[in-house]
């Protein structure tokens, strides 16, 4: 079986307002880049937040840092890396033109995703087993003598749940974009939005490659 | 998937870079993990943080494969980062400094 080389051209459509096909390939990542940059500001306050906790309430944050799961936080990140070269995967055989090979790589991209966020769902879950919910007003807190400690632990979910909002987007748009990419003719289309969207997905991946050592690695 | 001889040599020439910037990327967290459980000497957070670092490079230039990309998104990318820079170099500096 082949794996899926097209019978079509790899190409992009022009719209009306650019002059070339070039013009617009390049306005398309400049404008992710700039959107980007503005997701990147965003962590960047939370991960800075984080430190600065660190420096002032040192004893408060490393207590509450001994309760994440810093062993399903790392193959969290093996997932993520892995989910990066799958979508790698499925940019470089867009580009080929093998529309199947590229289909399937999509696919496994976002089973990495939903793997991602299924790991994490267990660690929230573990977290409530163990009243580290300091936000819950009907559930105990376990560091309940340590007041910073649940500043730290906050931010640790706003900071989380934030990436993993990103990432079910993610997901969600890569599944409807798979959906199109199967169609007969895309890739002579719209192959660029392959391109664009795996920026998004390597940044996704990139965030969580500072939030790991932000939040699980440096405060142990 | 992908039956022919010349298919598979096709695929792994494209495919090569990722692998081994996936490859790169899993030694560097390998790293990071291995201090981060066994926590070796004082300050180790100074190495982890370079190796964070290493690896968001190693991101940014070949899976988002900024290197190819024009002069004026390769100064978006800088100037983005610089302003991370300039927010953490100011703001811990401050902190840093309290007696």
């Amino acid at each position: 079986m082949s794996a899926g080389a097209s019978d079509s051209a790899v190409g992009v459509e022009l719209v009306s307002h650019f002059a070339t096909v070039e013009q617009q390939k390049h306005a398309a990542v400049l404008g992710m880049w700039a959107w980007l940059l503005t997701e990147l500001l965003l962590f960047a306050g939370l991960f800075l937040t984080a430190l600065v906790l660190r420096i002032i309430h040192p004893e408060a944050v490393q207590e509450a840092a001994r309760h994440l799961k810093f062993w399903i936080g790392a193959t969290n990140t093996v997932v993520l890396i892995g989910s990066s070269l799958t979508m790698s995967g499925a940019i470089q055989l867009s580009r080929l033109g093998w529309q199947r090979g590229m289909v399937r790589f999509m696919l496994a991209t976002a089973a990495l995703g939903t793997l991602f966020l299924v790991l994490k769902g267990y660690e929230y879950y573990a977290d409530y087993q163990e009243h580290m919910m300091p936000f819950l007003s009907d559930r105990p807190y376990e560091l309940k003598d340590s007041p910073p400690s649940r500043l730290f632990v906050n931010l640790y979910y706003v900071a989380t749940g934030l990436h993993g909002l990103h990432l079910m987007t993610g997901i969600t748009i890569l599944l409807v974009m798979t959906w199109q990419a199967s169609r007969a003719g895309f890739l002579t289309r719209h192959q660029n939005r392959i391109e664009i969207f795996g920026l998004y997905w390597h940044f996704i991946d990139l965030i969580w490659i500072l939030a790991f050592p932000t939040l699980y690695v440096l405060n142990r | 998937m992908f039956g022919t001889h010349d298919e598979r040599r096709i695929l792994w020439r494209h495919m090569r870079e990722p692998v081994l910037t996936a490859g790169a990327l899993l030694a560097m967290l390998g790293i990071n993990v291995a201090l981060g459980a066994t926590l070796p000497f004082p300050h180790v957070w100074i190495v982890e943080l370079i190796v964070a670092g290493a690896m968001v490079v190693t991101i940014l230039l070949f899976s988002m494969e900024v290197r190819h990309d024009p002069p004026l998104v390769k100064l978006f990318a800088c100037i983005g980062f610089f302003w991370v820079g300039i927010l953490f170099t100011m703001t811990l500096v401050d902190y840093l400094s309290r007696g």
